[in-house]
């Protein structure tokens, strides 16, 4: 079902619609989740934003009266999320639907709700109410459970930052731990995902790679970290090319998370996943600090844990062997505020240490919690390169502005970045 | 910038692209069983050839995609062949004619025949086929399936899910190997890197089963958003290749 039009009707043939009743509805149900005039493309061309719509449209073009949506921006790009929450919102506006919605994003969800159920790890209520009730009544223990509240994520993004390390003038004059010449890669011929980039990155320095989806970040942390070869340019890691090296020197110099965190296990159980390789650190203290204590969950699949966890592990098992790199592609998504947290103060202190960070990111927040450094990617080149030290302002600051409104997402609208608006004083 | 050639532009506008999918798998259906009936390499070459050039002209596919589609194939074919020369029986009947010997290794005509006629009826399954995949849009194909011979949908739907996941799969696998790479494990083949990919196929299509079901998949009578009906084109593609097939079969 490749064709965006024949997508949507999918779920009308299966409802025995008339055909005409279908030629209408298609088209409109695509006008309203935002891909107007789409009917003719093919859904697997589609970018990450435009696909979550698409299936939107499948659900709305059957008119549904209960819409459940479970975390619907699942590592889109904010302008991507945006526009699904302008659908939510216009659905809301129109009062066509009862919709559900499970979601970690608590600045763009809680002023979306009428009301608010809140549970513990355990699956047990914690508050059930109008967002400002539940708020004002049980704001305490939301906090405990580690639930996001509306303003937690700009908050959380100065607390912490700016430890002063990684600034441009301490490498300046070393050899850089990671460095690229006019390096390039092609999935398939003529249709490039990285073009002609150049960087230079020094030990210690802390990097967020923010762009939209489909701008080439997760492939250039692969190509950063030999897993891809270029097709052209070159590619050193600590002078070498770490496409040559053996599978162990690449562990001794780099980690990586991968984006999808299943793919990147390789044991049958939680403690054997967080052993391999393991050298100097105590995984017995890091496992505790990221919420999977090896007791509990040291014989557990990896392939059971929630989401949440799974990427947890798979931060573990790449510190194991103290990396002097560490990738991590969409290191936050699914995380609730303890989480993040944890991951947040984890890059912190390895940075403390020496080791360089490279986070690619749709998570702002995180973005300027972690990184004196914001590289932004679009169509695959980098199209903005800047250091943002400690001595940047609180709030939006010029780069801020940049990542938060890429120049290939002109039509952004400034509503997600208007968080204290439900949020009482504290 | 030079862009790959998109297939399925051609699916829709040239002649075997907007033939119905069933005319074109009833052609391949006959053309294989006139193969079993053929015993000399040329017959079946020339079917290959037929195969070729209808999909190069009334298929438009551009010569160097079919050529990638059919190198490893044919390459394949070759093999076959070269496997049925050097095991035939006839090389051990004292009756065939020596072509030529090196060492213990006897090569008969009758062996050469043989494996030569074998290697042809595999070129030319392998060059309809591949013309079949190319010039077909596998949604159209179980359109045609469901709406046309009556295949049951849940069946045909199935298959087409089964077949869009393979790309996917593919991916996974790669990640999967780089992620033995970076955590200090041999990069080559592993058979837990089995257990990753059988994981993604059940979420895959846990996923994807949630998804039919979420639109109601299978619950009542189907409709058509793209009915289908024969058309004049479809008869005379049909007409065109069973005539091919007849007068092979003659030569």
């Amino acid at each position: 079902m490749d064709r965006v039009a024949d997508d949507v009707a999918f779920g009308l043939e299966n409802r025995g619609w008339p055909l005409e009743a279908m030629r209408e509805a298609v088209p409109a149900a695509l006008a309203d989740a935002g891909l107007p005039g789409f009917e003719r493309r093919r859904g697997s061309r589609l970018s990450g934003g435009e696909q979550q719509r698409l299936a939107l449209a499948g659900v709305l073009a059957a008119r549904p009266s209960v819409l459940v949506a479970d975390e619907p921006t699942a590592n889109l790009d904010p302008s991507g999320a945006a526009a699904i929450f302008e659908v939510f919102a216009r659905i809301k506006a129109a009062g066509e639907a009862t919709l559900v919605l499970v979601e970690h994003h608590a600045d763009v969800a809680w002023p979306l709700a009428d009301l608010v159920l809140a549970l513990d790890g355990n699956g047990t209520l914690i508050a059930v109410g109008p967002p400002a009730k539940v708020l004002a009544r049980s704001r305490k223990r939301l906090v405990e459970a580690g639930i996001w509240l509306p303003g937690d994520a700009a908050s959380m993004a100065k607390s912490g930052r700016g430890s002063g390390t990684g600034s441009a003038g301490d490498w300046a004059g070393r050899a850089p731990l990671v460095e690229t010449r006019d390096l390039r890669y092609a999935y398939e011929r003529g249709r490039p995902v990285v073009r002609d980039v150049h960087l230079r990155i020094g030990a210690g320095e802390r990097v967020a790679l923010v762009g939209p989806n489909g701008s080439g970040k997760s492939t250039l942390l692969r190509l950063l970290s030999g897993l891809l070869r270029p097709s052209g340019g070159i590619v050193r890691l600590n002078g070498r090319d770490p496409g040559r090296l053996s599978a162990g020197r690449l562990a001794r110099l780099a980690g990586f998370v991968f984006q999808d965190p299943e793919l990147g296990f390789i044991e049958n159980t939680v403690a054997d996943e967080a052993a391999v390789g393991l050298e100097s650190r105590s995984i017995d203290e890091l496992m505790l600090r990221l919420g999977l204590p090896l007791d509990s969950f040291g014989t557990r699949s990896p392939y059971r844990l929630s989401g949440g966890e799974q990427r947890r592990l798979s931060v573990a098992t790449a510190l194991a062997r103290s990396p002097s790199l560490l990738l991590l592609d969409e290191p936050t998504f699914g995380q609730d505020r303890r989480g993040w947290e944890a991951i947040a103060q984890i890059i912190d202190e390895l940075v403390e240490t020496g080791t360089t960070v490279i986070a690619a990111t749709h998570d702002l927040a995180f973005a300027r919690r972690i990184a004196t450094r914001h590289i932004e990617m679009g169509d695959g080149w980098i199209v903005a390169d800047e250091q943002v030290g400690a001595e940047a302002p609180a709030g939006l600051s010029a780069t801020d502005q940049a990542i938060a409104d890429p120049v290939s997402q002109p039509h952004r609208k400034p509503r997600t970045r208007s968080p204290k608006r439900t949020s009482p004083p504290c | 910038m030079l862009r790959p050639i998109d297939l399925t532009v051609l699916q829709e506008s040239s002649v075997l692209g907007r033939t119905n999918p069933l005319v074109k798998l009833g052609i391949a259906l006959g053309w294989l069983i006139g193969l079993g009936l053929m015993h000399d390499p040329l017959r079946p070459l020339a079917l290959a050839l037929a195969a070729v050039v209808a999909g190069l002209t009334l298929g438009r596919i551009p010569s160097a995609r079919l050529v990638q589609g059919l190198a490893p194939l044919v390459a394949a074919a070759g093999s076959i062949a070269l496997a049925n020369l050097v095991f035939a029986a006839a090389n051990t009947d004292q009756a065939a004619r020596e072509l030529l010997r090196i060492g213990s290794l006897r090569l008969t005509a009758e062996a050469v025949m043989a494996a030569s006629s074998i290697g042809a009826r595999v070129v030319a399954i392998v060059a309809t086929g591949v013309v079949f995949a190319q010039t077909t849009d596998p949604t159209r194909l179980v359109d045609a399936l469901v709406q046309q011979a009556r295949v049951p949908e849940r069946f045909a739907y199935g298959a087409l899910a089964a077949y869009q996941a393979v790309p996917r799969l593919g991916q996974d696998l790669g990640t999967l190997r780089q992620a033995r790479r970076i955590r200090g494990v041999a990069s080559g083949w592993h058979p837990k890197l089995l257990i990753g990919l059988l994981v993604r196929a059940i979420r895959h299509a846990d996923q994807l089963a949630l998804a039919m079901d979420a639109r109601a998949f299978g619950t009542r009578p189907r409709t058509a958003f793209r009915p289908l009906r024969w058309r004049s084109i479809d008869l005379a593609v049909g007409v065109g290749g069973a005539a091919i097939i007849v007068l092979v079969l003659l030569a």
